[in-house]
Protein backbone atom coordinates (compact mmCIF):
# COMPACT_ATOMS: atom_id res chain seq x y z
CA UNK A 1 0.00 0.00 0.00
CA UNK A 2 0.89 3.33 -0.74
CA UNK A 3 0.00 6.66 -0.15
CA UNK A 4 0.61 10.08 -1.28
CA UNK A 5 0.68 13.09 1.18
CA UNK A 6 0.35 16.54 0.80
CA UNK A 7 1.42 19.32 3.36
CA UNK A 8 0.64 23.07 3.35
CA UNK A 9 -0.79 24.33 7.08
CA UNK A 10 2.08 26.33 8.52
CA UNK A 11 5.42 27.61 6.28
CA UNK A 12 6.62 24.13 4.96
CA UNK A 13 5.41 22.93 1.36
CA UNK A 14 5.52 18.76 1.27
CA UNK A 15 4.68 16.33 -0.65
CA UNK A 16 5.84 12.11 0.51
CA UNK A 17 5.20 8.81 -0.88
CA UNK A 18 5.16 6.41 2.09
CA UNK A 19 4.43 2.23 1.99
CA UNK A 20 2.57 0.62 4.48
CA UNK A 21 6.17 -1.30 5.71
CA UNK A 22 6.94 1.78 6.98
CA UNK A 23 9.01 2.84 4.17
CA UNK A 24 9.37 6.56 3.32
CA UNK A 25 10.14 6.57 -0.34
CA UNK A 26 10.26 10.33 -1.48
CA UNK A 27 9.79 13.43 1.02
CA UNK A 28 10.08 16.50 -0.43
CA UNK A 29 9.51 19.88 1.40
CA UNK A 30 10.46 23.66 0.77
CA UNK A 31 10.69 25.82 3.28
CA UNK A 32 9.42 29.25 3.22
CA UNK A 33 11.63 30.42 5.58
CA UNK A 34 13.23 32.87 3.10
CA UNK A 35 10.03 34.78 2.52
CA UNK A 36 8.52 35.18 6.26
CA UNK A 37 12.20 36.48 7.59
CA UNK A 38 11.87 39.57 7.49
CA UNK A 39 8.58 39.76 9.57
CA UNK A 40 9.93 38.14 12.33
CA UNK A 41 7.05 35.57 11.60
CA UNK A 42 4.28 33.70 9.24
CA UNK A 43 2.16 36.10 7.04
CA UNK A 44 -0.68 33.78 6.40
CA UNK A 45 -1.18 35.60 3.09
CA UNK A 46 2.32 35.35 1.95
CA UNK A 47 2.19 31.51 3.26
CA UNK A 48 -0.54 30.75 0.99
CA UNK A 49 0.93 32.24 -2.10
CA UNK A 50 3.69 30.42 -2.00
CA UNK A 51 2.13 26.74 -1.46
CA UNK A 52 0.07 27.70 -4.63
CA UNK A 53 3.49 28.32 -6.49
CA UNK A 54 5.52 25.28 -5.12
CA UNK A 55 2.71 22.25 -4.49
CA UNK A 56 1.97 21.11 -7.78
CA UNK A 57 5.46 20.94 -9.03
CA UNK A 58 6.45 19.31 -5.29
CA UNK A 59 3.86 16.59 -5.58
CA UNK A 60 5.78 15.53 -9.10
CA UNK A 61 9.04 15.71 -7.82
CA UNK A 62 8.16 13.35 -5.22
CA UNK A 63 6.96 11.03 -7.92
CA UNK A 64 10.11 11.49 -9.81
CA UNK A 65 12.74 10.35 -7.11
CA UNK A 66 10.27 7.57 -5.77
CA UNK A 67 10.76 6.78 -9.27
CA UNK A 68 6.96 5.52 -9.42
CA UNK A 69 3.76 6.44 -11.57
CA UNK A 70 1.19 8.14 -10.06
CA UNK A 71 -1.47 5.32 -10.51
CA UNK A 72 1.03 3.37 -7.83
CA UNK A 73 -0.31 5.19 -5.25
CA UNK A 74 -3.64 3.36 -3.27
CA UNK A 75 -4.79 6.91 -1.90
CA UNK A 76 -4.14 10.43 -1.56
CA UNK A 77 -4.12 12.24 1.82
CA UNK A 78 -3.97 15.98 1.84
CA UNK A 79 -3.28 17.97 5.66
CA UNK A 80 -7.33 19.84 6.12
CA UNK A 81 -6.60 21.42 8.99
CA UNK A 82 -5.83 22.69 11.38
CA UNK A 83 -3.73 25.93 10.63
CA UNK A 84 -3.76 28.71 8.49
CA UNK A 85 -6.49 28.25 6.25
CA UNK A 86 -5.58 30.03 3.11
CA UNK A 87 -2.92 27.04 3.25
CA UNK A 88 -4.42 24.39 4.19
CA UNK A 89 -7.27 25.08 1.26
CA UNK A 90 -4.14 25.19 -1.56
CA UNK A 91 -2.65 21.92 -0.47
CA UNK A 92 -6.52 20.06 0.22
CA UNK A 93 -7.47 20.95 -3.20
CA UNK A 94 -4.57 19.54 -4.94
CA UNK A 95 -5.29 16.50 -3.16
CA UNK A 96 -9.19 16.33 -4.00
CA UNK A 97 -7.82 17.09 -7.78
CA UNK A 98 -5.39 14.69 -7.83
CA UNK A 99 -8.55 12.23 -6.25
CA UNK A 100 -10.81 13.07 -8.65
CA UNK A 101 -8.94 12.26 -11.39
CA UNK A 102 -7.24 9.39 -10.67
CA UNK A 103 -10.56 7.77 -9.01
CA UNK A 104 -8.27 6.69 -5.49
CA UNK A 105 -9.51 7.14 -2.00
CA UNK A 106 -9.25 10.70 -0.85
CA UNK A 107 -8.13 11.04 3.08
CA UNK A 108 -8.53 14.48 5.20
CA UNK A 109 -5.71 14.58 7.26
CA UNK A 110 -5.48 16.00 10.82
CA UNK A 111 -1.94 17.93 10.56
CA UNK A 112 -1.58 16.91 14.37
CA UNK A 113 -2.69 13.44 14.11
CA UNK A 114 0.22 13.11 11.35
CA UNK A 115 2.80 14.39 14.42
CA UNK A 116 0.55 11.98 16.65
CA UNK A 117 1.12 9.05 14.80
CA UNK A 118 4.83 9.77 13.54
CA UNK A 119 6.38 7.79 15.87
CA UNK A 120 4.60 4.71 14.49
CA UNK A 121 5.85 5.20 11.04
CA UNK A 122 9.86 5.86 12.63
CA UNK A 123 10.08 3.65 15.92
CA UNK A 124 7.17 1.40 14.70
CA UNK A 125 5.30 1.81 18.20
CA UNK A 126 2.54 0.27 19.32
CA UNK A 127 -0.59 2.47 21.23
CA UNK A 128 -0.93 4.20 23.78
CA UNK A 129 1.52 6.51 24.11
CA UNK A 130 1.92 9.90 25.33
CA UNK A 131 3.02 12.74 23.12
CA UNK A 132 4.48 16.22 24.03
CA UNK A 133 3.56 17.83 21.08
CA UNK A 134 5.93 21.34 20.80
CA UNK A 135 5.81 23.42 17.80
CA UNK A 136 5.45 26.71 16.63
CA UNK A 137 1.59 26.69 16.50
CA UNK A 138 0.89 24.06 19.07
CA UNK A 139 1.86 23.29 23.05
CA UNK A 140 -0.38 19.96 24.01
CA UNK A 141 -0.06 16.58 26.18
CA UNK A 142 -1.79 13.99 24.55
CA UNK A 143 -2.51 10.46 25.48
CA UNK A 144 -2.68 8.51 21.86
CA UNK A 145 -4.98 5.31 22.75
CA UNK A 146 -5.30 4.69 18.72
CA UNK A 147 -5.83 5.77 14.82
CA UNK A 148 -8.72 9.20 15.71
CA UNK A 149 -8.82 8.21 19.72
CA UNK A 150 -6.93 10.72 21.70
CA UNK A 151 -7.40 12.23 25.22
CA UNK A 152 -5.57 15.67 25.93
CA UNK A 153 -3.85 16.04 29.20
CA UNK A 154 -3.04 19.59 28.82
CA UNK A 155 -2.56 22.50 26.59
CA UNK A 156 -1.51 25.76 26.25
CA UNK A 157 -4.15 28.13 27.22
CA UNK A 158 -2.53 31.46 25.51
CA UNK A 159 0.69 31.06 23.24
CA UNK A 160 2.61 27.87 21.80
CA UNK A 161 6.11 26.92 22.77
CA UNK A 162 7.14 27.85 19.29
CA UNK A 163 5.43 31.46 19.10
CA UNK A 164 7.14 32.56 22.33
CA UNK A 165 10.35 31.35 21.64
CA UNK A 166 9.73 33.78 18.33
CA UNK A 167 8.29 36.39 20.40
CA UNK A 168 11.51 36.93 22.58
CA UNK A 169 13.69 35.74 19.44
CA UNK A 170 11.88 39.03 18.39
CA UNK A 171 12.38 41.56 21.19
CA UNK A 172 15.96 40.19 21.67
CA UNK A 173 17.04 41.21 17.93
CA UNK A 174 17.81 37.68 17.38
CA UNK A 175 16.23 36.89 14.20
CA UNK A 176 13.88 34.63 12.94
CA UNK A 177 12.95 31.70 13.32
CA UNK A 178 13.54 32.29 17.15
CA UNK A 179 13.83 28.61 18.32
CA UNK A 180 17.02 28.49 16.96
CA UNK A 181 18.19 31.52 17.41
CA UNK A 182 17.29 31.79 21.25
CA UNK A 183 19.44 28.27 21.53
CA UNK A 184 21.91 29.89 19.64
CA UNK A 185 22.53 32.98 21.91
CA UNK A 186 21.81 30.76 25.45
CA UNK A 187 24.82 28.46 25.12
CA UNK A 188 26.90 32.19 25.53
CA UNK A 189 24.42 32.94 28.27
CA UNK A 190 24.26 32.68 31.85
CA UNK A 191 20.65 31.25 33.26
CA UNK A 192 21.45 31.76 36.63
CA UNK A 193 21.62 35.94 36.21
CA UNK A 194 17.81 36.51 35.87
CA UNK A 195 15.32 34.48 37.43
CA UNK A 196 12.03 34.29 35.43
CA UNK A 197 8.42 32.67 36.72
CA UNK A 198 7.78 29.21 35.85
CA UNK A 199 4.39 29.29 34.51
CA UNK A 200 1.68 27.16 36.42
CA UNK A 201 3.77 25.92 38.53
CA UNK A 202 2.24 23.88 41.21
CA UNK A 203 -1.09 24.42 39.58
CA UNK A 204 -3.47 21.89 39.29
CA UNK A 205 -3.84 19.85 35.37
CA UNK A 206 -0.85 19.95 32.65
CA UNK A 207 -1.93 22.71 31.00
CA UNK A 208 0.77 25.28 29.62
CA UNK A 209 1.06 28.95 29.80
CA UNK A 210 4.05 31.07 27.55
CA UNK A 211 1.98 34.34 27.97
CA UNK A 212 3.41 35.77 31.48
CA UNK A 213 6.84 34.26 30.72
CA UNK A 214 7.00 36.18 27.73
CA UNK A 215 6.04 39.51 29.19
CA UNK A 216 7.92 38.90 32.04
CA UNK A 217 10.86 38.69 29.66
CA UNK A 218 9.94 42.46 28.11
CA UNK A 219 9.91 43.76 31.41
CA UNK A 220 13.35 42.19 31.94
CA UNK A 221 14.66 43.78 28.82
CA UNK A 222 12.81 47.25 29.74
CA UNK A 223 14.80 47.22 32.86
CA UNK A 224 17.86 47.10 31.44
CA UNK A 225 19.80 50.48 30.41
CA UNK A 226 21.40 49.62 26.72
CA UNK A 227 20.80 45.46 26.37
CA UNK A 228 24.31 44.17 25.91
CA UNK A 229 25.30 41.37 23.41
CA UNK A 230 25.84 39.21 26.91
CA UNK A 231 22.51 40.40 28.59
CA UNK A 232 21.00 39.24 25.58
CA UNK A 233 22.89 35.96 25.57
CA UNK A 234 21.60 35.82 29.95
CA UNK A 235 18.30 36.97 28.67
CA UNK A 236 18.40 34.13 26.13
CA UNK A 237 19.23 31.15 28.27
CA UNK A 238 16.91 32.15 31.39
CA UNK A 239 14.20 32.00 29.14
CA UNK A 240 14.83 29.21 27.63
CA UNK A 241 15.33 27.32 30.95
CA UNK A 242 12.22 28.46 31.83
CA UNK A 243 10.19 26.89 28.72
CA UNK A 244 12.41 23.57 29.52
CA UNK A 245 11.35 23.68 33.14
CA UNK A 246 7.82 24.26 32.64
CA UNK A 247 7.27 21.95 29.89
CA UNK A 248 9.01 19.44 32.12
CA UNK A 249 6.86 20.33 35.05
CA UNK A 250 4.06 19.68 33.36
CA UNK A 251 4.86 16.49 31.08
CA UNK A 252 6.09 15.27 34.44
CA UNK A 253 2.24 15.73 35.63
CA UNK A 254 0.98 14.00 32.26
CA UNK A 255 3.09 11.32 32.92
CA UNK A 256 2.35 10.73 35.94
CA UNK A 257 -1.30 10.28 35.30
CA UNK A 258 -0.69 8.22 31.99
CA UNK A 259 1.29 5.50 33.76
CA UNK A 260 -2.27 5.55 35.93
CA UNK A 261 -4.66 4.86 33.38
CA UNK A 262 -2.33 2.95 31.26
CA UNK A 263 0.39 0.61 33.55
CA UNK A 264 2.39 -0.90 31.07
CA UNK A 265 2.70 1.09 28.19
CA UNK A 266 5.52 3.51 29.25
CA UNK A 267 6.53 5.92 26.14
CA UNK A 268 6.87 9.17 25.90
CA UNK A 269 6.71 10.42 22.19
CA UNK A 270 8.48 14.05 21.77
CA UNK A 271 7.47 15.94 18.41
CA UNK A 272 7.29 19.17 16.68
CA UNK A 273 10.06 22.10 15.77
CA UNK A 274 10.62 23.06 19.52
CA UNK A 275 11.60 19.27 19.72
CA UNK A 276 15.27 20.29 18.43
CA UNK A 277 16.19 22.27 21.60
CA UNK A 278 18.56 20.52 23.11
CA UNK A 279 17.86 21.69 26.85
CA UNK A 280 14.04 20.60 26.38
CA UNK A 281 15.21 17.44 24.83
CA UNK A 282 18.06 16.95 27.89
CA UNK A 283 15.24 17.89 30.28
CA UNK A 284 12.47 15.49 28.22
CA UNK A 285 14.90 12.85 28.43
CA UNK A 286 16.12 12.90 32.15
CA UNK A 287 12.44 13.01 33.24
CA UNK A 288 10.85 10.15 31.28
CA UNK A 289 14.05 8.10 33.13
CA UNK A 290 13.09 9.14 36.95
CA UNK A 291 9.40 8.19 35.05
CA UNK A 292 10.54 4.67 33.68
CA UNK A 293 9.80 6.04 30.94
CA UNK A 294 11.52 5.72 26.93
CA UNK A 295 11.69 9.20 25.34
CA UNK A 296 10.85 8.25 21.53
CA UNK A 297 12.22 11.33 19.51
CA UNK A 298 11.80 10.85 16.20
CA UNK A 299 14.69 12.63 13.79
CA UNK A 300 14.47 16.15 13.53
CA UNK A 301 12.85 16.35 9.74
CA UNK A 302 9.95 14.38 10.58
CA UNK A 303 9.74 16.04 13.83
CA UNK A 304 9.20 19.16 12.12
CA UNK A 305 5.92 19.43 9.71
CA UNK A 306 6.53 17.06 6.44
CA UNK A 307 3.83 15.31 4.64
CA UNK A 308 5.74 11.90 5.25
CA UNK A 309 3.82 12.01 8.32
CA UNK A 310 0.51 13.22 6.72
CA UNK A 311 0.99 10.32 4.04
CA UNK A 312 1.36 7.98 7.13
CA UNK A 313 -1.78 9.16 9.56
CA UNK A 314 -3.96 9.28 5.68
CA UNK A 315 -2.19 5.34 5.34
CA UNK A 316 -3.21 4.44 9.45
CA UNK A 317 -6.71 5.42 8.73
CA UNK A 318 -6.94 4.10 5.26
CA UNK A 319 -5.98 0.60 6.13
CA UNK A 320 -8.97 0.70 8.60
CA UNK A 321 -11.28 1.53 5.56
CA UNK A 322 -11.32 5.09 6.33
CA UNK A 323 -11.87 7.93 3.98
CA UNK A 324 -13.26 11.31 3.48
CA UNK A 325 -15.61 12.86 0.42
CA UNK A 326 -14.58 15.27 -1.99
CA UNK A 327 -16.58 17.83 -0.06
CA UNK A 328 -14.58 17.91 2.84
CA UNK A 329 -13.89 21.38 4.06
CA UNK A 330 -10.82 22.34 5.58
CA UNK A 331 -10.86 23.56 9.14
CA UNK A 332 -8.99 26.01 10.65
CA UNK A 333 -9.68 24.44 14.26
CA UNK A 334 -9.65 20.79 14.55
CA UNK A 335 -8.78 19.55 17.97
CA UNK A 336 -7.65 15.35 18.18
CA UNK A 337 -9.74 14.86 21.24
CA UNK A 338 -13.14 17.31 20.40
CA UNK A 339 -14.40 16.34 24.02
CA UNK A 340 -11.45 18.63 25.44
CA UNK A 341 -12.96 22.04 26.22
CA UNK A 342 -12.19 25.13 24.40
CA UNK A 343 -9.06 27.13 25.62
CA UNK A 344 -10.45 30.60 24.69
CA UNK A 345 -7.41 32.56 25.07
CA UNK A 346 -5.45 29.68 22.89
CA UNK A 347 -7.74 30.47 19.96
CA UNK A 348 -7.34 27.89 17.21
CA UNK A 349 -4.10 25.98 18.75
CA UNK A 350 -6.60 23.73 20.99
CA UNK B 1 -0.96 15.85 -31.18
CA UNK B 2 -3.76 17.65 -29.27
CA UNK B 3 -7.08 17.52 -30.80
CA UNK B 4 -8.18 20.34 -33.05
CA UNK B 5 -11.63 20.70 -31.05
CA UNK B 6 -10.57 18.94 -27.58
CA UNK B 7 -13.32 18.76 -24.95
CA UNK B 8 -13.01 21.38 -22.51
CA UNK B 9 -13.65 21.26 -18.26
CA UNK B 10 -14.03 24.59 -17.00
CA UNK B 11 -14.40 25.94 -13.77
CA UNK B 12 -14.46 29.14 -11.85
CA UNK B 13 -14.58 30.68 -8.26
CA UNK B 14 -13.40 34.22 -8.18
CA UNK B 15 -16.18 35.99 -7.15
CA UNK B 16 -19.17 34.79 -4.60
CA UNK B 17 -20.16 31.63 -6.94
CA UNK B 18 -18.71 28.52 -8.12
CA UNK B 19 -19.65 27.40 -11.24
CA UNK B 20 -18.19 23.76 -13.86
CA UNK B 21 -18.97 23.15 -17.03
CA UNK B 22 -18.23 20.59 -19.84
CA UNK B 23 -18.23 21.77 -23.28
CA UNK B 24 -17.74 19.34 -25.96
CA UNK B 25 -18.27 19.26 -29.97
CA UNK B 26 -18.91 22.99 -29.82
CA UNK B 27 -22.08 22.59 -27.28
CA UNK B 28 -22.10 22.94 -23.28
CA UNK B 29 -22.69 19.03 -22.37
CA UNK B 30 -23.24 19.68 -18.78
CA UNK B 31 -23.07 23.00 -16.35
CA UNK B 32 -23.74 23.84 -12.77
CA UNK B 33 -23.54 27.16 -10.88
CA UNK B 34 -24.21 28.23 -7.40
CA UNK B 35 -23.89 31.34 -5.76
CA UNK B 36 -21.97 31.57 -2.36
CA UNK B 37 -20.09 33.79 -0.42
CA UNK B 38 -17.90 30.88 0.99
CA UNK B 39 -17.35 27.33 0.96
CA UNK B 40 -16.24 26.60 -2.58
CA UNK B 41 -13.54 24.38 -1.68
CA UNK B 42 -16.54 21.99 -0.20
CA UNK B 43 -18.62 22.82 -3.32
CA UNK B 44 -16.40 22.67 -6.35
CA UNK B 45 -14.88 19.23 -6.56
CA UNK B 46 -18.48 17.49 -6.15
CA UNK B 47 -19.44 20.17 -8.61
CA UNK B 48 -17.38 19.00 -11.22
CA UNK B 49 -17.10 15.16 -10.79
CA UNK B 50 -21.10 15.91 -11.45
CA UNK B 51 -20.34 17.74 -14.69
CA UNK B 52 -18.05 14.99 -15.86
CA UNK B 53 -20.67 12.30 -15.26
CA UNK B 54 -23.56 13.79 -16.71
CA UNK B 55 -21.72 15.03 -19.69
CA UNK B 56 -20.81 11.20 -20.37
CA UNK B 57 -17.07 12.17 -20.04
CA UNK B 58 -13.83 10.06 -18.61
CA UNK B 59 -10.30 12.31 -17.99
CA UNK B 60 -8.55 10.79 -20.62
CA UNK B 61 -11.19 12.15 -23.11
CA UNK B 62 -10.87 15.69 -21.99
CA UNK B 63 -8.53 17.82 -23.82
CA UNK B 64 -8.61 21.22 -21.80
CA UNK B 65 -8.66 22.79 -18.51
CA UNK B 66 -10.60 26.12 -18.31
CA UNK B 67 -9.77 27.96 -15.19
CA UNK B 68 -10.64 32.29 -14.41
CA UNK B 69 -7.27 33.24 -12.79
CA UNK B 70 -8.39 36.28 -11.18
CA UNK B 71 -9.43 39.12 -10.31
CA UNK B 72 -11.20 38.23 -7.45
CA UNK B 73 -11.12 36.75 -4.22
CA UNK B 74 -7.69 35.55 -3.29
CA UNK B 75 -8.91 32.25 -1.51
CA UNK B 76 -11.34 31.74 -4.31
CA UNK B 77 -8.67 32.37 -7.18
CA UNK B 78 -6.82 29.82 -5.12
CA UNK B 79 -8.87 27.03 -4.81
CA UNK B 80 -9.58 27.07 -8.29
CA UNK B 81 -6.14 27.51 -9.56
CA UNK B 82 -5.04 24.56 -6.93
CA UNK B 83 -7.37 22.04 -8.45
CA UNK B 84 -6.96 23.34 -12.20
CA UNK B 85 -3.09 22.40 -11.22
CA UNK B 86 -3.76 19.33 -9.28
CA UNK B 87 -6.16 18.10 -11.71
CA UNK B 88 -3.34 19.35 -14.94
CA UNK B 89 -0.51 17.18 -13.15
CA UNK B 90 -2.91 14.09 -12.62
CA UNK B 91 -4.62 13.96 -16.09
CA UNK B 92 -1.54 15.56 -18.28
CA UNK B 93 -3.72 18.16 -19.84
CA UNK B 94 -2.91 21.75 -20.63
CA UNK B 95 -4.57 24.40 -18.70
CA UNK B 96 -6.10 27.61 -20.03
CA UNK B 97 -6.21 30.46 -17.72
CA UNK B 98 -8.91 33.97 -18.90
CA UNK B 99 -9.44 36.47 -16.42
CA UNK B 100 -12.85 37.32 -14.53
CA UNK B 101 -13.19 40.51 -16.45
CA UNK B 102 -13.38 38.69 -19.72
CA UNK B 103 -15.55 36.10 -18.28
CA UNK B 104 -18.38 38.53 -17.47
CA UNK B 105 -17.58 41.02 -20.62
CA UNK B 106 -18.47 37.75 -22.59
CA UNK B 107 -22.03 37.28 -21.31
CA UNK B 108 -22.63 40.68 -22.21
CA UNK B 109 -25.37 40.71 -25.32
CA UNK B 110 -23.74 42.10 -28.26
CA UNK B 111 -26.75 44.53 -28.90
CA UNK B 112 -25.98 46.31 -25.12
CA UNK B 113 -22.29 46.59 -26.26
CA UNK B 114 -22.55 48.20 -29.58
CA UNK B 115 -21.21 51.70 -29.95
CA UNK B 116 -19.95 51.59 -26.54
CA UNK B 117 -17.00 50.90 -24.13
CA UNK B 118 -17.69 48.21 -21.81
CA UNK B 119 -16.28 48.48 -18.31
CA UNK B 120 -16.31 44.52 -16.28
CA UNK B 121 -15.75 45.86 -12.64
CA UNK B 122 -15.13 42.95 -9.93
CA UNK B 123 -15.43 43.68 -6.60
CA UNK B 124 -12.58 43.19 -4.23
CA UNK B 125 -13.76 43.31 -0.77
CA UNK B 126 -11.78 46.79 -0.46
CA UNK B 127 -12.07 50.13 -1.51
CA UNK B 128 -11.07 49.44 -4.90
CA UNK B 129 -12.23 47.68 -7.44
CA UNK B 130 -10.83 45.38 -10.33
CA UNK B 131 -11.78 47.30 -13.44
CA UNK B 132 -11.16 46.12 -17.05
CA UNK B 133 -12.38 48.07 -20.30
CA UNK B 134 -13.15 46.32 -23.22
CA UNK B 135 -13.96 47.70 -26.88
CA UNK B 136 -17.77 46.88 -28.20
CA UNK B 137 -15.97 44.08 -29.78
CA UNK B 138 -14.86 42.50 -26.37
CA UNK B 139 -11.42 43.62 -27.49
CA UNK B 140 -9.56 44.47 -24.32
CA UNK B 141 -8.59 47.65 -23.87
CA UNK B 142 -5.87 47.35 -21.08
CA UNK B 143 -5.15 44.80 -18.36
CA UNK B 144 -7.33 44.39 -15.54
CA UNK B 145 -6.10 46.79 -12.50
CA UNK B 146 -7.13 47.38 -8.96
CA UNK B 147 -8.61 51.29 -9.24
CA UNK B 148 -10.74 53.64 -7.40
CA UNK B 149 -14.18 53.86 -8.97
CA UNK B 150 -13.65 57.39 -9.23
CA UNK B 151 -9.85 56.88 -11.46
CA UNK B 152 -12.23 54.62 -13.63
CA UNK B 153 -13.72 57.57 -15.91
CA UNK B 154 -9.98 57.65 -17.68
CA UNK B 155 -10.00 54.48 -18.69
CA UNK B 156 -13.59 54.51 -20.73
CA UNK B 157 -14.09 57.41 -23.61
CA UNK B 158 -17.59 57.85 -24.89
CA UNK B 159 -20.79 55.81 -24.24
CA UNK B 160 -19.74 53.62 -21.58
CA UNK B 161 -21.56 50.26 -20.18
CA UNK B 162 -20.54 48.64 -17.02
CA UNK B 163 -20.84 44.91 -15.92
CA UNK B 164 -19.71 42.86 -12.73
CA UNK B 165 -20.91 41.80 -9.14
CA UNK B 166 -19.09 46.05 -8.77
CA UNK B 167 -21.29 47.44 -11.17
CA UNK B 168 -23.59 49.52 -9.49
CA UNK B 169 -20.56 50.52 -7.11
CA UNK B 170 -18.97 51.73 -10.43
CA UNK B 171 -22.03 53.50 -11.89
CA UNK B 172 -22.24 55.97 -9.19
CA UNK B 173 -18.97 57.01 -9.39
CA UNK B 174 -19.50 57.50 -13.61
CA UNK B 175 -22.76 59.22 -14.40
CA UNK B 176 -24.20 58.59 -17.45
CA UNK B 177 -22.46 55.21 -17.66
CA UNK B 178 -25.22 52.59 -18.11
CA UNK B 179 -25.74 49.49 -16.22
CA UNK B 180 -25.60 45.70 -18.54
CA UNK B 181 -28.13 43.49 -17.96
CA UNK B 182 -25.47 40.84 -18.17
CA UNK B 183 -25.20 37.99 -15.40
CA UNK B 184 -22.83 39.88 -12.70
CA UNK B 185 -20.62 36.52 -12.21
CA UNK B 186 -18.62 34.85 -14.53
CA UNK B 187 -19.79 31.20 -15.47
CA UNK B 188 -17.79 28.71 -16.17
CA UNK B 189 -19.90 27.92 -19.75
CA UNK B 190 -18.17 30.82 -20.88
CA UNK B 191 -15.13 30.07 -19.55
CA UNK B 192 -14.96 26.92 -21.39
CA UNK B 193 -15.75 28.42 -24.87
CA UNK B 194 -13.02 31.18 -23.47
CA UNK B 195 -10.70 29.61 -22.75
CA UNK B 196 -11.30 27.21 -25.71
CA UNK B 197 -10.96 29.79 -28.12
CA UNK B 198 -8.07 31.52 -26.17
CA UNK B 199 -5.89 28.48 -25.92
CA UNK B 200 -6.13 27.76 -29.83
CA UNK B 201 -5.32 31.37 -30.68
CA UNK B 202 -2.28 31.30 -28.45
CA UNK B 203 -3.75 33.48 -26.04
CA UNK B 204 -4.76 32.29 -23.23
CA UNK B 205 -3.40 33.00 -19.75
CA UNK B 206 -1.31 29.79 -17.69
CA UNK B 207 -2.71 28.87 -14.27
CA UNK B 208 -0.87 31.63 -12.21
CA UNK B 209 -3.15 33.77 -9.95
CA UNK B 210 -3.88 37.38 -11.03
CA UNK B 211 -3.93 38.99 -7.49
CA UNK B 212 -3.24 42.96 -8.81
CA UNK B 213 -2.70 43.15 -5.01
CA UNK B 214 0.37 42.42 -2.62
CA UNK B 215 -0.09 40.88 0.38
CA UNK B 216 -1.72 42.93 3.23
CA UNK B 217 1.45 43.26 5.49
CA UNK B 218 4.07 45.98 6.23
CA UNK B 219 7.49 45.24 7.12
CA UNK B 220 8.20 45.83 10.99
CA UNK B 221 10.34 49.10 11.51
CA UNK B 222 13.80 48.85 10.68
CA UNK B 223 13.37 45.11 9.02
CA UNK B 224 15.15 44.69 5.75
CA UNK B 225 13.58 44.53 2.79
CA UNK B 226 12.34 41.33 1.64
Amino acid sequence: MIILGIETSCDETAAALVRDDRVILADVVLSQLDEHRPYGGVVPEIAARAHLDHIDRLVAEAFRRAGLELQAVDAVAATCGPGLIGGVIVGAMTGKAIAAVTGKPFIAVNHLEGHALTARLTHGLEFPYLLLLVSGGHCQLLEVRGVGDYARLGSTIDDAAGEAFDKVAKMLGLGYPGGPAVQKAAERGDAARFSLPRPLKGKPGCDFSFSGLKNAVRLLIQEQENLSAQDRCDVAAAFQLAVADSIAGRSAKALRAFAARHGGARSLVVAGGVAANSLLRQRLGRLAAEEGFTLVAPPLALCTDNAAMIAWAGLERFRLGQSDGLDFAPRPRWPLDPAAPRLPGAGVKA
Amino acid sequence: MPSADPAVLAFDCSTTACSAAVLAGGAVRAARFRTLARGQAEVLLPMITEVMAEAGLDWPELGLIGVVVGPGSFTGLRIALATARGMAFAAGLPVAGVTSCEAVAHGVPEVERRGQTLLVAVDGKREDLFLQPFAADLTPLAPPRALMAEAAARLAEGPVLIAGDAGERLAAALPGARLSSAPPLPDARIVAALALARWRAGTALPPDPLYLRPPDVTLPPGAPAA
